[in-house]
């Protein structure tokens, strides 16, 4: 893994200016995490908690009122920092005067590739993803995707191909940085998470730690039968034969119960 | 696919920098996004249109025929070619960010003033390629009608036996001072200079302005005025008319307006009168000046704008 993250988000505030009598809003309040090369991170909360316009700052389309954010090291304000990003909008129209191949070739051009090494990769991405908006925001080759609710309006089956792709990338060493509302497929995919609410970050870490309790323990037993359960305190450590302590740690709640909780805690001021 | 190396994107710093390639890529996307939108039968219908002027004339001399035709044909080609400029452009920008192509072109290495002067080629590749064809059509209409003109004046003179070659070569020169000559070109490419301005001015005025209705009401108003610009200079000239406020207004009307008087020929090329080349070249160097400015101003403001 690369020293250098593939995200880097220091301290982004965003604040739009108000117009006609409407006052400033406060889109993002004081945000950092970074997102390492080859993971999978989930940016996760509400609609109107500021995931998009994070989004938005670290693809260079939103300047950042105070912060930074920056790819592979190289600063988001910069064209530059583009060349390793590909990215897929919510709910993404095409030209309609342009067919899948044509679009391909456009973005592809835009990239600055050209001749068979740009038709072969729009053939190779179309058969890879059969998804215009995936084979677009790949046809560079970037190291970094950010997807930006790819599940929506996707009906379930496609919804798991987009989830089996992402799991793909990851073992292909494309780092994801991926929002969604699917939150059980976010459990699945994703390496770490962060939680916003409000335009803050309120919960970021690694997956598995996030949604372990702390104050539970648990043990996970094999071949345990219904008599053991009811004396497991007294006789775990003295059983032996076919019965084995495998595990003892903490029991884990949902990505979705966390969630909840999370982004439903009263706003800071 | 490839395997991704992380470490060889945090090495590729180099900055992104103007290509035409790209611009072309974009110019031409925008310029077939346009012509899917309906432009040709429009086209087809106003070169239908010029035929049926070329001819509907009702015959009072030769000369006037022919002046009437230029008039009428090149003030509609003139209102066509800054209607469909105006219309084309401030649809542009607000259809890409509501489709989110905006984003998907941006969010790939493309430099923000490649990606305004593609979308600004486009529309002008097509005004371009409609004036080009409407112009082989007017040419070739002004030219059948020239000739037939000068038949049947020549006609006319031979049954009233005034057939001279005096009065035929009168006759003549007067019919190729009014008929097909290279002036008609210069006054279809002034018209394209006046169209490019417009414009882009169009293009100005969409990146700041959120809505298409306000860029359409506002280039237009700015389009009326700047046919004006020669009384907004005589009024600041005069040093005892109106308010100080009023005249700063005005000064600021007169610095934001391109001057569209420049490029009117239309009517000295209806008189049969001659368009130096001077004018040509003056024309041009003024409309790659104004396009220049608001061009930079444009980049200034989309470098900016919140997406």
């Amino acid at each position: 893994m690369s020293a250098t993250p593939a995200v880097s988000v220091n301290h982004l505030t965003k604040v739009f200016k108000g117009h006609l009598g409407k006052g400033a809003f406060r889109a993002v309040h004081d945000v950092s995490f970074t997102v390492e090369a080859g993971e999978v991170y989930g940016l996760i909360g509400p609609n109107g908690s500021g995931k998009s316009t994070t989004m938005k700052a670290i693809l260079g389309l939103l300047n950042a009122t105070e912060g930074d954010t920056s790819i592979f090291g190289i600063p988001s304000t910069e064209v530059a920092s583009r060349r390793s990003v590909g990215f897929l909008p919510e709910n993404p129209y095409f030209y309609k005067h342009l067919t899948g191949r044509e679009t391909l070739h456009f973005y592809g051009k835009l990239c600055g590739m050209s001749g068979d090494q740009l038709k072969s990769r729009a053939e190779e991405m179309l058969a890879l993803t059969g998804r215009l908006g995936l084979a677009q925001a790949l046809i560079h080759e970037p190291q970094l995707l950010v997807l930006d609710e790819p599940t929506a309006g996707v009906d379930p089956s496609g919804s798991r191909i987009i989830r089996d792709l992402i799991i793909e990338f990851r073992t292909r060493g494309i780092t994801v940085l991926v929002t969604s509302h699917l939150l059980e497929q976010m459990q699945e995919v994703c390496d770490r998470v962060g939680i916003m609410a409000h335009g803050r970050m309120v919960r970021e870490g690694r997956l598995d730690e996030l949604i372990a309790v702390e104050n539970q323990t648990e043990l996970v037993l094999e071949n345990a039968s219904p008599d053991l359960l009811a004396k497991i305190d007294a006789l775990v450590k003295a059983e032996g034969g076919g019965t084995r302590l495998l595990r003892s740690g903490h029991p884990r709640t949902t990505l979705e119960r966390l969630f909840i909780e999370a982004t439903t805690e009263p706003k800071k001021p | 696919m490839s395997q991704a190396s992380p470490s060889s994107a945090a090495a590729s710093v180099a900055p992104v920098r103007f290509s035409p390639r790209r611009v072309w890529t974009l110019a031409y996307a925008t310029m077939t996004q346009l012509m899917r939108m309906k432009i040709l039968p429009f086209l087809l219908l106003f070169c239908a249109l010029v035929a049926a002027m070329g001819f509907g004339f009702s015959t009072i001399n030769p000369e006037q025929q022919l002046s009437q035709f230029k008039t009428m044909s090149l003030g509609v080609l003139q209102v066509f070619s800054i209607v469909f400029g105006i219309v084309a452009t401030a649809l542009l920008l607000p259809k890409d960010l509501e489709d989110r192509t905006l984003y998907t072109s941006l969010s790939k290495p493309v430099p923000r003033f490649d990606y305004l002067l593609g979308k600004l080629l486009g529309v002008l590749m097509l005004i371009a390629s409609g004036l080009v064809i409407i112009d082989a059509v007017l040419s070739l209409i002004l030219w059948l009608q020239q000739s037939m003109l000068f038949a049947s004046a020549v006609s006319q003179l031979h049954s009233e036996n005034q057939d001279s070659p005096e009065a035929v070569a009168q006759i003549h020169e007067i019919v190729a001072r009014q008929g097909l000559t290279w002036n008609l070109h210069w006054a279809v490419w002034a018209i394209f200079l006046k169209a490019a301005v417009v414009t882009t001015v169009a293009l100005l005025l969409s990146c700041i302005a959120s809505s298409t209705l306000f860029t359409i009401v506002i280039t237009f108003c700015i389009t009326i005025i700047g046919h004006g610009h020669a009384m907004i200079r005589e009024f600041i000239l005069q040093p005892n008319l109106g308010s100080t406020a009023t005249r700063i207004a005005t000064f600021l009307l007169a610095t934001i307006c391109p001057d569209l008087a420049q490029f009117d020929v239309v009517d000295s090329v209806a008189n049969g009168e001659i368009v130096p080349w001077a004018a040509v070249y003056e024309m041009t160097g003024i409309a790659a000046l104004y396009m220049t400015v608001y061009l930079f101003v444009t980049h200034l403001v989309f470098v900016e704008k919140e997406l």
